[in-house]
């Protein structure tokens, strides 16, 4: 098979992949099946092309946040439940000093099976500027593992499991608390709702789908929030009250338009078929 | 069947269906209604106008960007669903109705949907 086709395979085959969102909103990306969950992580890192804060959060406990932007980690910004993340923390800029440290971070949350979660949002220091960081590529190098695999992974031949940070905290505590709220809406809107972002209250920033759709929707926020809430207030019986509104040809096929605000926080999305179907359901618990 | 029968229809089919209104969203006016919903005119100008605002901008405009021109909205609040459908041909015409939440949304939609079209066509 030529090389040059493979990043075009693999890029098909996570398009093909239902991807599964928990409450939170956030969106599960290794299974507890998954044989080597580090090179899913790496993966994901390495599709964000924009500059995003993801936050990874196992199950089994620990979470990770990184900057991320053009397939290269810049910093660790946050580690829960993960012990030796002193000297990547607080770092403007990873270097190459840094990269068994940061390996052994994402090897200690990126724990075999435990489901691994991700949740993206803005980072928080102008990473589009930033050229440095360490490359997604060579952190896969180091650890064997191909970034375009279109086959299921081995188990990884490095990471031994005495030198991984130990989880510190309970299973489920650094998850998302999110159950009722706009993200836990969108993720009772399950795989329909194919790219959405809040804006707003205090899920800000809170995004999932394909980037030139999220950066999008973003944009249109950026713009339109106070006509949008002009536009809810209007269809409200009084201002500021909880309201979801769907937009489409149909509702039942072809792309419709969802906007949901709750309190502060607006949810602007995109639902992909029927739009009908699942969103009763999940808009009353989202007003609880 | 004329429009009073139709919508009569409608609400029988779909007793969660508390208000099943045809409008003439270019006149802004509710031309003839059914359900159990008691209302009042200025509750009936309301809801025109409410019809007229879904399918307005900045919602409309990015829709029309995005995928095309909308004809169906849905907009749900604590106390109520309302859902609003234009006519394709004719998109003056419109329903415009006040559920409960618990009704059948993808029946009622397709129902609405072959009611208007009946209407429209009829007139």
């Amino acid at each position: 098979m030529n090389r040059g086709t493979l990043p075009i395979l693999a890029r098909l085959q996570s398009l093909q992949t239902t991807a599964r969102i928990v409450p939170g909103g956030a969106r599960i990306i290794s299974e507890t099946t998954d044989r080597n969950p580090v090179a899913q992580l790496l993966r994901v890192t390495n599709e964000t092309m924009l500059a995003r804060s993801l936050r990874f959060v196992s199950t089994g406990g620990p979470s990770l946040t990184l900057d991320v932007a053009g397939r290269r980690i810049l910093r660790v910004t946050d580690a829960q439940g993960l012990a030796g993340a002193e000297s990547c923390i607080g770092l403007e800029a990873l270097e190459d000093e840094q990269k068994d440290d940061l390996i052994k971070l994402l090897q200690g949350v990126a724990i075999p099976r435990e489901e691994l979660h991700v949740i993206s949002g803005p980072v928080g220091r102008g990473g589009e500027e930033v050229s440095v960081g360490l490359p997604v590529a060579l952190l896969a190098d180091l650890l064997l593992i191909e970034l375009n695999a279109t086959e299921p992974d081995e188990e990884p031949e490095v990471a031994p499991e005495e030198e991984a940070p130990l989880p510190t905290s309970k299973p489920g505590d650094s998850l998302a608390d999110g159950g009722g709220g706009l993200s836990g809406f969108a993720s009772a809107l399950g795989p329909a709702l194919v790219a959405w972002l809040i804006n707003g209250g205090s899920e800000d920033g809170r995004t999932d789908g394909p980037e030139e759709m999220v950066s999008h929707l973003d944009g249109f926020l950026g713009d339109e929030r106070e006509s949008l809430e002009r536009q809810f207030d209007v269809l409200s019986a009084t201002p500021g009250d909880p309201i979801c509104m769907i937009l489409g040809a149909t509702l039942v096929e072809g792309h419709s338009i969802v906007a949901a605000r709750v309190g502060a926080a607006i949810l602007l999305g995109v639902i992909e078929g029927d739009a009908t179907t699942a969103t009763l359901g999940a808009w009353r618990p989202a007003l609880l | 069947m004329g429009v009073t029968e139709s919508l009569g229809a409608v609400v029988k089919a779909f007793p969660q269906a508390r208000l099943v209104a045809f409008a003439d969203l270019s006149s802004r006016m509710i031309l003839s209604s059914a359900g159990t919903l008691s209302t009042t005119q200025e509750h009936l100008d309301k809801l025109c106008d409410q019809a007229r605002a879904s399918f307005d901008d900045p919602l409309f405009a990015l829709s029309v960007e995005a995928f095309g021109e909308p004809n169906a909205a849905v907009v749900m609040g604590p106390e109520n669903l309302r859902f609003f459908l234009r006519s394709e041909t004719e998109p003056a015409d419109a329903m415009c109705c006040i559920c409960d939440h618990g009704i059948d949304l993808p029946a009622f939609v397709a129902k609405i949907r072959t009611t208007l079209e009946s209407i429209t066509h009829a007139g």
